[in-house]
């Protein structure tokens, strides 16, 4: 076997160096033919290692080009979203602009120094609100602002676009209020949560859950005549009062447009009438 | 030394072959076959064939345009040979004739291979082929009936007779 395979290798080597002897005396346009089998050869590598570039260049672009795909794909997924949140609170905002102005409208004393603001922060549990005009004004302190719903408080600070406003479930905040009919006033104060206190309700009065208590204007602040709170609770007690229990008609977790009434004031109110 | 000069002797005469003048198929023979069927036949210690390989160098230096395919078809020729005498006992005429044919296939064949990557490639020429394997075989055939004849004794044999 061994004498086999050493006879083998002998043979194939002489063959191989009679091949190269041979081609070494062949002479082409090229040159040797040698050189040909060489190129021959060595063009595969070449070409091979040429394509296995392009192939890791392709693929490493291919790979930049994809991470780059999703990149954009995910922003662009983003850009979406916001949009798409964008238009809905567009809706929203041109919803409320229309309550507002519907709001706005019928009402004359309203409408001449009225701004809509944007709500941009509010705190609940504060009681506190920050709206945004589309222009720089100055917003009186003690302005009332208002939403289709209903009285949301008023503004205690004004400076540019931001304007700050005290709501009315604040724990300072007291709005003079009374029944559509005028059969009974009261005081709606803030408690620091969702629900207000209604006080000075005489125990005579008629008053019952679901009643909705609109602005007196005897603050001397809000106008009168705008929906404030509803009743939720009543009760009988040993004071000469009822105790009163309301919320916000409006939702103040989802208030978006407020309408800013800077120019009323009961003086102004007194001479249109 | 004998076999180097009978190798001389028939690449000197497969040259005179193809002179002009003689008829086209007198160079279709190879001549040198004869050398290689008488090794593989008559030699019995099994060694690779060199003097096959030099007589194919000795071919293609007096025939061929380059030097080296010939080596390979001859000495492949020889393996081949070699091979089968060991498979063979007969070593008749009929043997040399057969063993010839098969050499001559043989050197055809690998020469073909051997000059086709060289771009030297001879053509197939199925006619000018079955004419070569043809003579050749009945060349070799000749060598093995001559030699069978052991025409030195017989000659030795005459002359002790006259001698008397």
């Amino acid at each position: 076997m061994v004498i086999m395979r050493a006879s083998f290798l002998r043979t194939a080597l002489l063959w191989s160096l009679l091949e190269i002897l041979a081609a070494w005396q062949v002479r082409t346009a090229d040159g040797p033919i040698l050189l040909t089998w060489l190129r021959a050869v060595i063009h595969p590598v070449v070409a091979t290692a040429d394509r296995v570039g392009d192939l890791t260049v392709d693929v490493g672009l291919g790979i930049h080009d994809l991470q780059r795909v999703i990149t954009d794909n995910r922003r662009l997924r983003l850009q979406l979203e916001e949009i798409r949140a964008r238009e809905l609170l567009l809706d929203e905002d041109l919803q409320a602009l229309r309550e507002a102005s519907r709001l706005a409208g019928p009402t004359s004393e309203f409408e001449p120094g009225a701004r809509v603001a944007r709500c941009a922060f509010r705190d609940l549990s504060a009681g506190t609100m920050e709206v945004r005009t589309e222009s720089r004004v100055v917003i009186p302190r003690d302005a009332a602002v208002m939403t289709k719903g209903g009285l949301i408080g008023r503004v205690v600070r004004s400076e540019g676009r931001r304007h700050w406003l005290q709501m009315l479930t604040h724990v300072t905040a007291a709005v003079a209020v009374r029944t559509t009919d005028g059969s009974l006033n009261g005081l709606a104060l803030g408690t620091g949560t969702e629900a207000l206190t209604v006080a000075y309700v005489p125990r005579q009065g008629h008053l019952a859950r679901g009643v909705v208590l609109v602005t007196s204007g005897g603050d001397g602040i809000f106008p009168p005549g705008i929906p404030a709170v509803e009743v939720i609770r009543v009760r009988e007690t040993e004071d000469p009062f009822l105790e009163v229990r309301a919320v916000p008609t409006v939702n103040l977790k989802t208030v978006r447009v407020v309408l800013i009434l800077p120019d009323w004031s009961p003086e102004n109110s007194g001479k249109e009438q | 030394m004998k076999s180097v000069a009978l190798a001389l002797l028939a690449l000197f005469a497969q040259r005179l072959l193809g002179l002009p003048g003689l008829p086209s198929w007198s160079s279709e023979i190879l001549l040198p076959m004869a050398l290689i069927v008488a090794l593989s036949l008559k030699r019995h210690e099994r060694r690779w064939p060199y003097e096959a390989l030099l007589l194919g160098l000795g071919w293609d230096a007096v025939l061929e345009p380059v030097v080296g395919p010939g080596g390979i078809a001859w000495s492949a020729a020889a393996l081949c040979l070699s091979a089968a005498s060991r498979l063979v006992a007969d070593r008749s005429p009929k043997a040399w004739l057969g063993f010839g044919a098969v050499g001559t296939v043989v050197v055809l064949v690998v020469q073909w291979l051997a000059l086709l990557p060289l771009g030297l490639g001879t053509s197939w020429n199925p006619p000018s082929m079955l004419r070569t394997v043809l003579f050749t075989a009945l060349w070799c055939g000749a060598v093995g009936t001559i030699s069978r004849l052991d025409l030195p004794t017989h000659w030795r044999a005459y002359r002790a007779r006259k001698l008397r």
